[in-house]
């Protein structure tokens, strides 16, 4: 602020030293005949200078010093500006920096069903170019108008020590402008407006486009699509040809409000100098007084434009950070330390997804979205001492994915959501920390996610402090070691774009290894093998037999060859546990397990007909 | 691959590039030639208002002098001024309205040419690039390159105006006391492009910076639960932080640079003012000088650096972008892999202006025949060094009319089987036939006419529903677009939806679930009524009805026509003519379900062992009654 009030000072300096030169002059008029140097009259600070210096006056000594003095105030004015520029930018970007880091931290810390029917393309948008706008009006805009400010309040008392008259001739047109620049903000405002929206849908033809060309090769649709975009493509133009209309009447008519400010001074301040009531100096420093006052004004109608831009943005962000973080705990505090032993205990849970809403307020249709509605678990019991191993098995939605996610502390399964208690070794874990919570529970989730970042930061996700030989042994029993080495740089290979693109199988093995680093007593495994051939899943399931009784684990999944060695297996179905037992049992009681097992271990031998030798082609409808 | 594609440093400018570039504003040279126009007055203009502050300092200074007379009359100057003021503005709408259009004009000009050739370019192109690097490529690109041309054009003519004009009346003026500030013009100029170099390279590596941040929060957002179980918010909020800490003192140091710059040329500029007062300030108390003169030339100092200014910017600003240019060239130019051979060109046109009844539009015969693969081989990259052999030698015939069921794991060649018989790809080596005639001698666009394509997980267009359908085949009817649907048992079903057949299905159809999403596409492939159906069973969650609905569709759509299903379930491999088992890119067995069965094979091994690929993922697996939950 300082710097800035001391840089406009400094700028106002030079042309009144210009000023005073030529108020110097007139005086020559009377002697014009002898030529003399002495007829430049310095003013009075001028001589001072002189003096003050020790140097003899005389015209060369006195211009050469103002040369001097006017090189040095500019470059010290520049001095103040830079340092005005400086402050304003550390300031501005300082500002968005914690933008984008409070961002992002509330990002991680919203509750799962806030990402539920998220667009992650929308969300990106915003903490991207939603920011970017906020950033452009801090750093250009609200620089500009604080500058503005600053200068008019610096120069309005300068100017009217200087001559009352003529400043008031220079800030006559001010209200005109203003007013002016009001009314072509709202037509600029619809002008953008329309020009952002046709070239948003302009790309999402593109994009559509690209995304599609499957689609679009498939059915011969070229001519189509070029035609579509052509609609699209030439609305854009308009648009944007209608704001360069907007924008050449606003610009234009703007500068000739602008230049009459600047002629009035001119031939006002002309009038007054030949009727003598000022001097020809003040004139001229007046003309580039004004100029520097009337443009700042002028960047009003724009300035507003942006503004009504950033606080758009502003909305959309805000709408983010205004949702809620998840609690560090479901309910009350910690109850005291855990055991870490891994025993499981569920009583009557029943369940059903909170439904968040959605940010835009976009209907959501489908079959995917009607289940969400519904008790997605119901009534379920079970028990798990520590280092048992279940398996769970059950159609699609039927609550087997849901389980996982409640017990690690996604979602809240006490009212209104559900009810029933969970409880890991005796404790409620409604009541632990979430992060106490999840370092109990190792998981792999369905279609895992990795980080594009090493395979060994990857791994490392799971157990930050693992030695060397850890990570071996659990990519070994993931059957994943050989496949590392394969790579040209080993653990240290890159994943996704900028590196290897590993496969579906190489995915799960790699967050079945990642999960098996870590440190917890109880192990997940939901729907983690699909991807990964039969060999494969049985060295797996191999190594994790070896393992058996050092966690207690929980196996999901749609082969029931996965599960069939597990303590005890359920069936879910429609969230409620219809088949329990080991396999044996449940082969035995031939229900919907034993059907499935045999649809998919069919015994050639035995078959004619159908694929199950038992039975006849199993019903696909049933009451 | 990314590497390749990513920015390139380029020192200098290249003229063919630009050569290209331009070629897109030849169509429009009047409009050209108003920018010149304007840009020209609008320097004029600019170069005439201090001149009429001297001529009335010099007039105001004159009376003085003579120390009496009547005083000097205002209003031609007044008038001057008026003019000026109307001319400048007159200009000043002109050329932001020319501009805008050119601008607009030439970039929408190469967006359709570029759109155009990609509809044109192959697959094996797509796969090279990413979506959204294409997309950059169209918008980003195309805006900032029809920018620079228009803006540079206008920016370019009025700098060098204002400059000759400047250097011009200086010297007029006062030819040595002119030459004198003219000294500083190659100290600004240097200086204006050292700046404006340093400003653009930083400017590009906080874009660089700001796509990473956008990488990381789609990454960030995508990984969410991966992130909160394994309780990674501190160490991905810390790497985060180092990306933003960087882009913070990119930021800073683009912003010091461009608030060094300009005090930077104000202070050169101040020298000339210095000059000038010391130089012309003697002058004038020697007389030898009018003081309006003096009053000028402090004017004009002030103004020079303006054009130099935007002189350096234009001119960094060309280097910047030539890489942006090679690649809009690139993509503008590249002519397709694969696209109608000559003699396929002239039997369309042929055909075209004397049609031959009976025959399809390339000439050739309507109907398909029989398909053969006569020892087809394929690689992905061929040719680029990136071997990867996913075909190897395949042998097979299929009768018109024969239902043919591929099975085989992931990756084992059944989707680019039939890319290839699509002719989204050519093979490497090989040939398919149709009929007996060769895929190539056949126009791409019949081709693409007698395939029907249902996808796994189809991609439908924003729009309604009825619009998606109607995308089979342009010119249906409500009606046609009605019974596609109900023949796939989808009438029901879409009827329920809000708004029925004009429901919305949002971006990429994601407001429908995935098996709607398959049978809308269902739908779209059958009202094309396509001689050949291709489809790729869904593997993932569909609920019981849907997957019922696609099932029976399926058994009636099969019969009688030549179809390829890349088969997930039993039911549908039963069904089958023939059944092809594909491993490794090759084809280890065929034959029908028994008899591949009999054979103790892959086959039944894939049925043994793994239950096919999806058994179980279905809820039509489960022997389970619809429990309704309360």
């Amino acid at each position: 602020m300082v710097s800035m009030a001391i840089g406009i000072l400094l700028v106002f300096l030079v042309p009144k030293i210009s000023g005073q030169i030529i108020d110097g002059f007139p005086a020559q008029a009377v002697g014009a005949a002898a030529g003399s140097a002495g007829a430049f009259v310095p003013p009075a600070w001028l001589e001072q200078l002189t003096q003050f210096l020790g140097l003899s006056g005389g015209t060369a000594t006195w211009l050469t010093l103002t040369g001097l003095l006017v090189v040095c105030l500019t470059a010290a004015a520049g001095a103040f500006q830079y340092l005005r520029g400086r402050l304003a930018a550390q300031a501005s970007e300082g500002i968005l920096r914690s933008l984008r880091m409070q961002l992002y931290r509330h990002l991680m810390e919203l509750p799962a069903e806030a990402f539920d029917r998220a667009d992650t393309g929308d969300l990106v948008q915003r903490c991207t170019s939603d920011v970017d706008t906020v950033r452009l009006f801090l750093s250009t805009q609200v620089v500009e108008i604080g500058r503005a400010v600053m200068l008019v309040a610096c120069s309005l008392p300068l100017m009217f020590a200087l001559d009352v008259r003529l400043t008031w001739v220079s800030i006559s047109l001010i209200p005109i402008i203003l007013g002016f620049s009001m009314i072509f903000f709202r037509r600029l405002t619809r002008a953008f407006q329309a020009a952002d929206e046709a070239e948003g849908r302009m790309t999402s033809v593109l994009q559509e486009n690209l995304t599609g060309i499957r689609v679009v090769r498939s059915f011969g649709r070229q001519d189509h699509e070029e035609a579509k975009f052509e609609v699209a493509n030439g609305d854009h133009r308009d648009r944007t040809q209608h704001l360069f209309r907007v924008l050449a009447l606003f610009w234009s008519l703007s500068d000739v409000l602008c230049l009459s400010q600047l002629g009035l001074v001119l031939f006002a301040g002309a009038h007054w100098t030949m009727a003598g009531s000022m001097t020809l100096g003040t004139l001229v420093a007046f003309t580039q007084y004004s100029a520097l006052v009337i443009w700042p004004v002028r960047q009003m109608g724009r300035i507003l434009v942006d503004a009504g831009k950033a606080g758009v943005s502003l909305k959309r962000l805000t709408e983010i950070l205004d949702q809620a973080e998840e609690a560090p705990s479901m309910a009350g505090g910690p109850t005291g330390p855990l055991s870490g032993k891994g025993a499981l205990s569920l009583r009557g849970v029943s369940f059903r997804f909170p439904v968040a809403p959605s940010m835009d307020g976009a209907p959501v249709s489908g079959e995917a979205e009607r289940d969400r509605q519904g008790w997605v678990l119901q009534d379920v019991d079970l028990e798990l001492r520590p280092g048992q191993t279940l398996g769970l098995v059950g159609p699609p939605g039927s609550g087997k994915s849901a389980l996982v996610q409640l017990l690690l502390g996604l979602y809240d399964y006490q009212a209104p959501h559900g009810r029933g208690s969970i409880q890991l070794d005796g404790v409620e874990i409604a009541s632990l920390d979430r992060h106490a919570l999840r370092s109990q529970v190792a998981a792999v989730l369905q279609n895992p996610f990795l980080f594009a970042k090493s395979i060994e930061s990857n791994l490392r996700v799971g157990h930050c402090e693992a030695e060397r030989d850890e990570l071996r042994t659990a990519t070994e029993a993931a059957s994943l070691h050989s496949s590392i080495e394969s790579f040209e740089s080993g653990y240290d290979t890159l994943i996704g774009e900028r590196g290897v693109t590993l496969s579906g199988g190489q995915k799960q093995r790699m967050a079945i290894a990642r999960a098996l680093l870590k440190p917890a007593p109880v192990l997940i495994l939901d729907d983690a093998l699909s991807a990964v051939d039969h060999q494969t899943e049985q060295q797996i399931l191999a190594a994790l037999k070896a393992r058996a009784g050092q966690q207690t684990t929980i196996v999901i999944s749609h082969r029931l060859s996965s599960v069939a060695h597990a303590d005890e297996i359920v069936v879910l179905n429609a969230g409620r546990i219809v088949e329990r037992g080991c396999h044996q049992q449940l082969i035995a009681s031939q229900g919907a397990y034993a059907h499935l097992w045999h649809l998919q271990h069919p015994d050639p031998g035995a078959r004619k007909p159908g694929p199950v030798p038992t039975r006849s082609h199993p019903p696909t409808v049933q009451p | 691959m990314q590497t390749l594609l990513e920015d390139s440093q380029h020192a200098g400018v290249r003229l063919e590039t630009w050569k290209h570039l331009f070629g897109f504003a030849q169509a429009y040279k009047p409009l050209m030639g108003k920018v010149a126009l304007f840009a020209f007055g609008t320097g004029l203009a600019d170069i005439s208002f201090p001149l009429v502050t001297k001529d009335l300092v010099d007039a105001i200074t004159g009376w003085r002098e003579q120390g009496s007379g009547a005083s000097p009359a205002l209003g031609g100057y007044v008038w001057a001024y008026l003019g000026l003021t109307l001319l400048l503005a007159t200009c000043v709408h002109g050329f932001i309205r020319s501009v805008g259009r050119l601008k607009t004009s030439v970039s929408a000009d190469i967006r359709r040419a570029g759109f155009a050739n990609l509809q044109r370019l192959e697959f094996a192109y797509y796969d090279e690039r990413a979506a959204g690097w294409l997309m950059a490529r169209m918008t980003g690109d195309c805006e900032r390159l029809a920018n620079i041309m228009a803006w540079g054009l206008l920016d370019v003519l009025w700098s060098s105006t204002f400059l000759v004009g400047i250097a011009s009346v200086l010297l007029v003026l006062n030819w040595k006391l002119g030459l004198l500030v003219l000294t500083v013009v190659p100290l600004l100029a240097y200086a204006s492009r050292a700046f404006q170099k340093r400003i653009l390279l930083t400017s590009r590596r906080i874009r660089k910076i700001a796509s990473g941040i956008t990488a990381d929060f789609n990454e960030s957002i995508m990984g969410v639960l991966t992130t909160k179980i394994f309780s990674q918010q501190g160490p991905q909020a810390a790497q985060f932080s180092i990306r933003v800490d960087e882009l913070y003192q990119s930021s800073v140091r683009n912003a010091l640079l461009s608030a060094l710059y300009l005090p930077a040329v104000l202070t050169i500029g101040s020298l000339a003012t210095a000059m000038v007062l010391v130089r012309g300030g003697y002058a004038v108390s020697l007389g030898s000088m009018g003081l309006g003169t003096l009053v000028a030339f402090l004017a004009y100092t002030r103004l020079m650096f303006e054009p130099l200014q935007q002189l350096a910017h234009i001119f960094s600003e060309l280097q910047m972008a030539q890489a942006s240019g090679e690649r809009i060239v690139e993509l503008l130019t590249r002519e397709p892999a694969i696209q109608d051979s000559e003699s396929v060109q002239s039997a369309v046109q042929a055909q075209k202006e004397h049609p031959v009844p009976g025959r399809a539009e390339d000439g050739g015969p309507i109907e398909v025949g029989a398909i053969e693969f006569e020892n087809v081989s394929f690689a992905y990259g061929a040719g680029q060094g990136g071997d990867k052999q996913v075909l190897s030698d395949v042998q097979v015939r299929i009768e018109p009319g024969e239902t043919v069921a591929l099975v085989g794991s992931t990756g084992g060649g059944k989707t680019t089987l039939i890319s290839l018989l699509c002719r989204f790809y050519e093979p490497t080596a090989g040939r398919i036939t149709l009929g007996g005639i060769d895929l190539q001698a056949r126009s791409l666009h019949w081709v693409q006419s007698i395939f029907g394509v249902v996808l796994q997980d189809p991609y439908l267009f924003r729009g309604s529903v009825r619009e998606n359908i109607r995308y089979g085949q342009l010119d249906a009817s409500d009606a046609e677009v009605e019974a596609a649907a109900s023949l796939v048992g989808a009438h029901e079903m879409l009827l329920a939806l809000p708004g029925g057949y004009d429901f919305d299905v949002g971006e990429g159809g994601l407001r429908l679930s995935q098996g709607q999403r398959q049978l809308v596409s269902f739908a779209r492939a059958l009202l094309k009524n396509p001689a050949v159906l291709i489809m790729d069973e869904a593997t993932s969650n569909i609920d019981t009805q849907t997957e019922r609905n696609i099932q029976q569709a399926l058994h009636k759509v099969l019969q009688g026509r030549t179809s390829f299903v890349i088969a997930h379930r039993l039911s549908t491999i039963e069904r089958a003519d023939r059944i092809l088992v594909i491993e490794g890119g090759r084809i280890l067995e065929q034959g029908t379900h028994s008899e591949l069965l009999a054979k103790r094979g892959r086959y039944f091994d894939l049925l043994h062992h793994q239950g096919l690929e999806a058994t179980g993922t279905k809820a039509s697996d489960w022997e389970l009654g619809a429990i309704r939950p309360d």
